[in-house]
């Protein structure tokens, strides 16, 4: 079906986001909450988009809003610019320690914060990506805790998590570098939690934590004879498909 | 019977709804009961004791009803158990002084139904409310109830049911006013199993008990309606939510369900129709959050009460991700007289877009607070100043505010408007829960906007930027304007992140949270400004922005402020005019509040 | 656990087994417990998590999500002051004003002895009587700062 987006027509398939059919086409529209392998939170609301249908108007966010029927998309209107300006200046003024955060602010040339009370340090910008990446990948280990202006992400009682494998995967997918970890002499800290590093037998380097080692292991039960990191990893499969080619070719 | 005389009997009801309660109803009650039972038989009255959900004027608590004589006694304490039960319970005497004092009149009214708080209401969703014990389903059913389920069961095909709603015009009472019939309409259309119907009854606004005195004094309205609306849209399942802090009527809601079950209105086949629902109750958690329909479901589910993006319709997939139809606890009340009396005879009631009636709880500066049902299109005038009495005190009126913290301060000069749901919204409130609380000169309308920010920022969930992040802010900034640190710059501010706040938030709580300070700027803005530039509030609420004179001229050096000051901060000798030291005084308002002669006045900030 | 620990699992299994293992239970479960030690121990939510096969993470989200909830001991007599709208402007933040005098606590602390704690609610609705407070579940309409010292002299244990 078609959809016109600030003016141009383009394809998309029914009940497909706004977003990702911009995306595909190459229209910008910013993002922080929404990640490929964790999609559809809508709670940074940094995609809102102005959407006409059926003669009405509405600020939708377009990483949740399906096109189900003839529509008409502004993504940067005067109204949506303004808004998100003050969405901007909203985080900026939560996490002014981001650099994403940052850089955001430049583009979007907000002025620095003379009005409220800012903690120069806070990053995070309560997006909710780690919670759900370490939901997603089954130790749940960190959550959101409270409500309203109190909510923040934490471990249980704000200890070292007992859950956690050290898996780092809330540090990779947070968009804001809000998630502290450290690595130094064989071990990895994580949420004030300390774990041991355990080495590639190829290449000796230090990369996965002996939880998450056990974790792949036993509960996905993914082979695990030799204990190789990610590069020594494809350089074995190219090793072993180029010996196979070699031996077709014989 | 065997050819007996059939001895007279003399019902008593006795409010012990939570407002009577406190005041004490209980033991009335009690001691009422004792008394009949030392009756020795024989005697020619039997006298037939219930305990009743809130009458509406808690204000007048703890309250006595006698029948059929039509009797109305106020402010009952124990120790007029002996004199009612002896003249009254006995032999059909009037006692005077307990009668109910109609507050313009000054007159005592024998009948609650002459009283001026009482003839201008019509009451659909609070019929049986303080005339029938709730814990009793017999008395729900002596007054028709289960008569509409009836009807529906085994005259009316679910599509009937829908129709009739629909051709009603009943709309949602807990906010937005969304279409029933439509609603219902919707969920029945989606062929999707298993559906479920859901009443919200994690009534949060502060200042509104309407869904609390239902669930407490006539579950079985709400249960009945809950059954229609299951059979019309096809579902097998229901719950009720209810606030936790709510015991009561968590108490008489299970124990309706249970009674339900017993007579063959809940459970399989029920009444032999083929047609089977079970219904639980949910207690809610103590979240504000959760009256919104996707986070309520989600506390349903066992889970925190974060709403979810709804581009997508409960009635298509709600709990559980399936079907679902969500309704207030008075849109449940309702749906029974629907099908009993007809579309046409309610859609007859109200306005040309709100039909039927709707509750209020008419609270604050007034003089009779308690709880109302009036039809809609009444003017908010005649509510406030007619069944309410108007202002108690010496304040005079400056605002009402309707919808709670998503709704806005209505001022004096809109006081004729209609009160139904789209008049309210275009005059930048809206209806909400029903909620209406009247302000007087002594309210501070700016102090009034941060009170409702301040609640919404513990009360968001937090997950959504403009809401979690937008309110704090706006919030921050109204409490520099209250503590004196307000710029000029501020209001513009306000009204800016305003129109984000409300555009692009998840949920209706965000979505309607500026509202308070949108309708607080547009009426009262030169309370702001007063704040702002002038450093002084006007109401004497900031108390940094507030000190008291005692005017010269008024004071008649009667010494009761002296005497009454907490701080020790006022002096003088009697005879002579009183005096208030600044350094001492704590601006409590004690002073104000006891001078009989208008002596005590607000001035700005003090000087240092 | 105000009691031993084996008598205070014991209490917590009682209330577990009344359940389902569904996790639509699981605020009904909290509650439960909230009602029996006036908070949630520790221990009880391990439990809870090993019932339901709910992450540790999740209850403690819930928790502290929910005011119903809490994770601190609360005092033998809860008093609640409703700051609601009607209680508000007529004069609850007063009442407040006074308990924190006359107990030196704030709202969400407990006194030294255990006996008191105080909170602040958003509307008990018993509007018609503000201002209102409640202590356990008695309720104590049409305050005055004036009053406050009586009712918390009269309230023992």
């Amino acid at each position: 079906m078609k959809v016109i987006i600030d003016d141009k027509e383009f394809e998309a398939e029914y009940g497909e986001y706004i977003l990702d059919v911009a995306r595909r086409n190459g229209i910008h529209i910013p993002t922080l909450c929404h990640s490929d392998t964790v999609p559809g939170q809508g709670s940074c609301r940094l995609c809102i988009v102005e959407v006409y249908e059926r003669g009405k108007n509405k600020v939708v966010v377009s990483c949740l809003y399906p096109i189900t029927g003839e529509i008409k998309v502004y993504t940067n209107s005067e109204k949506i610019h303004r808004m998100r300006r003050n969405i901007i200046r909203l985080l900026a003024a939560r996490a002014p320690g981001s650099e994403y955060i940052k850089k955001l602010k430049e583009e979007y040339g907000i002025p620095e914060e003379t009005r409220f009370i800012v903690d120069e340090k806070e990053k995070c910008v309560l997006c909710g990506l780690c919670v759900k990446a370490c939901e997603k990948l089954g130790s749940m280990a960190i959550s959101t805790v409270n409500r309203g202006a109190t909510k923040k992400v934490a471990p249980p009682f704000e200890e070292p998590p007992v859950d956690c494998i050290g898996c780092a995967s809330c540090a990779h997918v947070c968009p804001t570098g809000a998630i502290e970890v450290r690595e130094c002499k064989g071990k990895r800290v994580i949420w004030n939690r300390t774990f041991e590093l355990l080495k590639c037998t190829s290449c000796g380097r230090y990369f996965i934590t002996r939880e998450q080692y056990e974790y792949m292991k036993n509960r996905l039960g993914i082979d695990m004879k030799e204990l190789l990191c990610d590069r020594c990893r494809q350089k074995s499969t190219a090793e072993k498909l180029v010996s196979l080619y070699k031996k077709l070719l014989v | 019977m065997n050819g007996m005389v059939q001895v007279p009997r003399r019902t008593v009801l006795v409010c012990c709804g939570t407002g009577c309660l406190a005041n004490n109803s209980m033991e009335i009650y009690k001691k009422l009961k004792d008394k009949a039972a030392e009756l020795e038989s024989g005697f020619p009255v039997i006298p037939v004791l219930k305990a009743t959900g809130c009458n509406g004027l808690c204000e007048r608590g703890p309250i006595i009803q006698v029948l059929p004589d039509d009797i109305f006694y106020c402010k009952v304490s124990v120790s007029d158990v002996d004199e009612i039960f002896e003249r009254t319970i006995l032999k059909g005497d009037v006692i005077e002084r307990l009668l109910y004092l109609d507050a313009s009149s000054g007159k005592r009214v024998r009948s609650f139904k002459e009283s001026e708080f009482y003839k201008k209401q019509f009451k659909i969703a609070l019929r049986n409310i303080g005339q029938i014990d709730p814990a009793c389903i017999d008395d729900y059913i002596e007054r028709g109830g289960y008569e509409a389920l009836k009807k529906a069961l085994f005259e009316m095909s679910p599509e009937q049911v829908i129709s009739e709603i629909e051709r009603s015009g009943l709309r949602g009472r807990g906010g937005a006013g969304f279409p029933t019939g439509y609603k219902w309409r919707q969920c029945s259309k989606t062929n999707d199993f298993p559906k479920y119907v859901v009443c919200n009854g994690d009534e949060g606004d502060p200042g509104a008990f309407m869904d609390r005195s239902i669930m407490e004094g006539d579950p079985h309205s709400v249960i009945e309606g809950m059954i229609i609306g299951a059979y019309a849209v096809g579902a097998e399942k229901g719950f009720i939510y209810i606030r936790d802090e709510y015991s009561l009527a968590v108490r008489n809601v299970s124990k309706a369900i249970e009674d339900a079950y017993i007579r063959g209105y809940l459970g399989r086949d029920i009444m032999g129709s083929g047609f089977s629902l079970d219904i639980e109750v949910v207690r809610g958690g103590g979240a504000f959050v959760c009256g919104e329909s996707t986070a309520l479901m989600a506390s349903i589910e066992g889970r925190v009460g974060e709403p979810r993006v709804k581009y997508i319709r409960s009635t298509e997939k709600g709990l559980w991700g399936k079907p679902t139809v969500l309704n207030n606890v008075e849109t449940w009340a309702n749906v029974p007289v629907i099908i009993t009396r007809g579309a046409e005879w309610f859609s007859s009631i109200g306005t040309e877009k709100s039909k039927g009636t709707k509750v209020f709880s008419l609270v604050g500066k007034v003089k009779n607070t308690g709880l109302i049902e009036v039809p809609m299109g009444m003017t908010l005038r005649e509510i406030i100043f007619g069944i309410g009495g108007g202002i108690a005190g010496s304040g005079k009126f400056k605002a009402v505010q309707t919808g709670g913290p998503s709704g806005g301060c209505i001022p004096e000069a809109l006081l004729d408007l209609p009160v139904d749901f789209d008049s309210l919204s275009d005059a930048g409130s809206m209806m909400g829960s029903g909620g209406m609380i009247v302000m007087d000169d002594r309210t501070c309308m700016v102090e009034v906007a941060r009170y409702y920010l301040k609640f919404l920022s513990e009360e968001s969930c937090g997950k959504c930027t403009p809401c979690r992040e937008g309110i704090r802010r706006m919030l921050e900034v109204l409490e520099d304007i209250c503590a004196g640190e307000g710029r000029e710059e501020d209001i513009e501010l306000l009204l800016e992140l305003s129109e984000t706040v409300k555009e692009a938030s998840l949920c209706g709580l965000g979505k309607t949270a500026p509202n308070p300070v949108l309708t607080t700027i547009k009426y009262f803005k030169d309370e702001y400004l007063a704040h702002i530039k002038e450093k002084r509030c006007p109401a004497g609420v900031c108390k940094k922005l507030t000190s008291y004179r005692i005017n010269p001229d008024l004071c008649r050096g009667c010494s009761l402020c002296a005497k009454r000051c907490p701080a020790g901060a006022i002096s003088g000798k009697q005879g002579k005019i009183y005096e208030i030291d600044q350094g001492i005084c704590t601006v409590c308002g004690t002073c104000r509040e006891v001078c009989r002669f208008g002596a005590v006045e607000v001035a700005g900030r003090a000087t240092e | 656990m105000r009691e031993k620990p084996e008598e205070g699992i014991l209490k917590v299994k009682s209330i577990l087994e009344k359940y389902p293992k569904e996790r639509r239970f699981l605020l009904a479960i909290l509650q439960d417990i909230q009602k029996t030690y006036n908070y949630l121990p520790r221990e009880a939510l391990n439990e809870v998590r090993d019932y339901l096969g709910i992450p540790l993470s999740s209850l403690y989200s819930m928790a502290t999500f929910y005011k119903a909830l809490s994770l601190k001991p609360k005092g033998r007599y809860v008093i609640k002051v409703c700051d609601g709208t009607a209680c508000h402007i007529r004069g609850s933040l007063d009442i407040v004003e006074e308990i924190k005098k006359q107990l030196s606590i704030s709202p969400g602390e407990v006194t030294k002895d255990g006996k008191f704690s105080l909170e602040t609610v958003n509307c008990l609705g018993s509007c018609a009587l503000a201002p209102v407070m409640v202590i356990n579940d008695k309720y104590y309409g049409n305050l005055k700062p004036a009053m406050v010292k009586d009712i918390l002299e009269s309230t023992g244990d």
